[in-house]
């Protein structure tokens, strides 16, 4: 079916990228090339914390607001990590045009929850 | 301990966790949780969203060819994956608020539960559907698809679909709540509930975790739960371990590994109710 082949070929494509910028980013982070906002012996301090109060302690960022942090080693592998996150919504949205009405609508419906899931 | 030994302890874990997945079968995700969580110093949090990420990459990485060979049906998945995706957010939410006590008790529970599933569950390689339900109807769940094995054209229905959402529906919760991959689960409401055939239940079930999983992913990423030096090893050791593993595959006998894997969650899940009661 048209709609399998058009979301393998998105999906293929997506994750390869996807993987690629996170390996690439985790280097940079690992290299120390860009200085990150908690260093990784500072990290190890914190890291048996809740999420919560690891973010209280380090003022990492939460939502979006990570995309003001891309300068920090940590953070920039967030790239990564939400274009893998993302991957699934521009597969979905790409497929409804070549779907039947009742699909589609299904398909809209998802993608509009993982539209709210991804800013809650 | 110097900082550098454990994402290097992580990736060396989590390879042998690939290998192992595929040789017994199961989801790298389903390992991972409970495996990090009791042997490693990361905070529950932080192990439950690097172990959707890992489940999350490693369905996104097998569904292309999936999909294409036929072997995962859009059809069938769509309504089943947005039931779980809705379900995955309350789990996933739920668990952050929850103390990490209750949370820890509630992961041993489950993992001991999921040991117990895996041991039990039979499965049917072509299920008899005799007659579809008026819900898969409606919603086309239903095809042919190639069997390369028989060599031929497999068709196939499904039946009991309202009750298979509400199964979804349950399974999203948990995957949410404890961040593991839900294929031990997926695999067994398709096919022994459902009646879709095995293969096609294995295929449609990672297309599932792809979805419900991302959904559950950006709530931990946007509580602050994403720590980069637990994720990306994990990845990079689960799917490094399931190429590996995937070679092994044709002279390992399975039904050891799975007694292993078994053996493994049964500890872990002990382990975790231990930690969760203080002891």
């Amino acid at each position: 079916m048209r709609e399998h082949e058009i979301y393998a070929r998105w999906l293929a494509a997506g994750t390869r990228i996807a993987f690629a910028v996170l390996l690439a980013t985790f280097l940079v982070y690992m290299l120390g090339l860009l200085e990150p906002l908690v260093s990784p012996r500072e990290l190890a301090r914190l890291w048996a914390l809740p999420a919560d109060k690891f973010v209280a302690a380090t003022g990492a960022p939460t939502g979006w607001r990570w995309l003001g942090f891309l300068g920090k080693g940590d953070y920039l592998n967030f790239i990564g990590v939400a274009a893998l996150a993302s991957i699934s919504i521009v597969c979905y949205a790409r497929m409804i045009p070549t779907l039947p009405k009742l699909q589609a609508r299904l398909a809209a419906i998802q993608v509009a929850v993982l539209l709210v899931a991804a800013v809650l | 301990m110097e900082w550098w030994i454990w994402p290097i302890a992580l990736f060396v874990a989590t390879f042998a966790m690939g290998i192992v997945a595929v040789l017994a079968g199961v989801g790298g995700g389903v390992l991972f949780v409970p495996i990090v969580s009791a042997f490693f110093p990361f905070h529950l949090d932080f192990v439950r969203a690097a172990g959707l990420m890992v489940a999350l990459t490693s369905a996104l990485s097998a569904a292309p060819t999936l999909l294409s060979n036929g072997l995962a049906n859009l059809r069938l998945a769509m309504p089943l994956a947005l039931v779980g995706s809705i379900t995955s957010i309350v789990g996933a939410l739920v668990g952050l608020a929850l103390p990490t006590q209750a949370v820890q008790v509630a992961l041993g529970l489950a993992i001991l539960a999921i040991a117990l599933v895996m041991w039990r569950s039979g499965r049917s390689e072509h299920p008899h559907v005799r007659r579809p339900d008026a819900l898969s109807s409606a919603l086309g769940m239903h095809g042919v698809y190639h069997d390369p094995a028989l060599g031929r054209e497999v068709g196939w229905q499904v039946h009991r679909t309202p009750l298979g959402l509400v199964v979804f529906g349950a399974i999203g919760v948990l995957a949410g709540l404890f961040g593991l991959g839900a294929g031990w689960a997926n695999v067994p409401a398709l096919n022994l509930l459902m009646g879709a055939p095995l293969k096609l239940s294995v295929g449609t079930s990672g297309f599932i975790l792809s979805v419900v999983d991302t959904s559950a992913a950006w709530v931990y990423l946007n509580r602050g739960a994403v720590l980069p030096i637990v994720v990306v090893p994990s990845l990079l050791g689960v799917m490094l371990g399931a190429r590996v593993g995937a070679r092994l595959l044709p002279r390992t006998p399975a039904h050891i590994v799975k007694r292993l894997v078994l053996a493994v969650l049964v500890l872990a899940g002990a382990r975790s109710l231990l930690k969760g009661f203080g002891i």
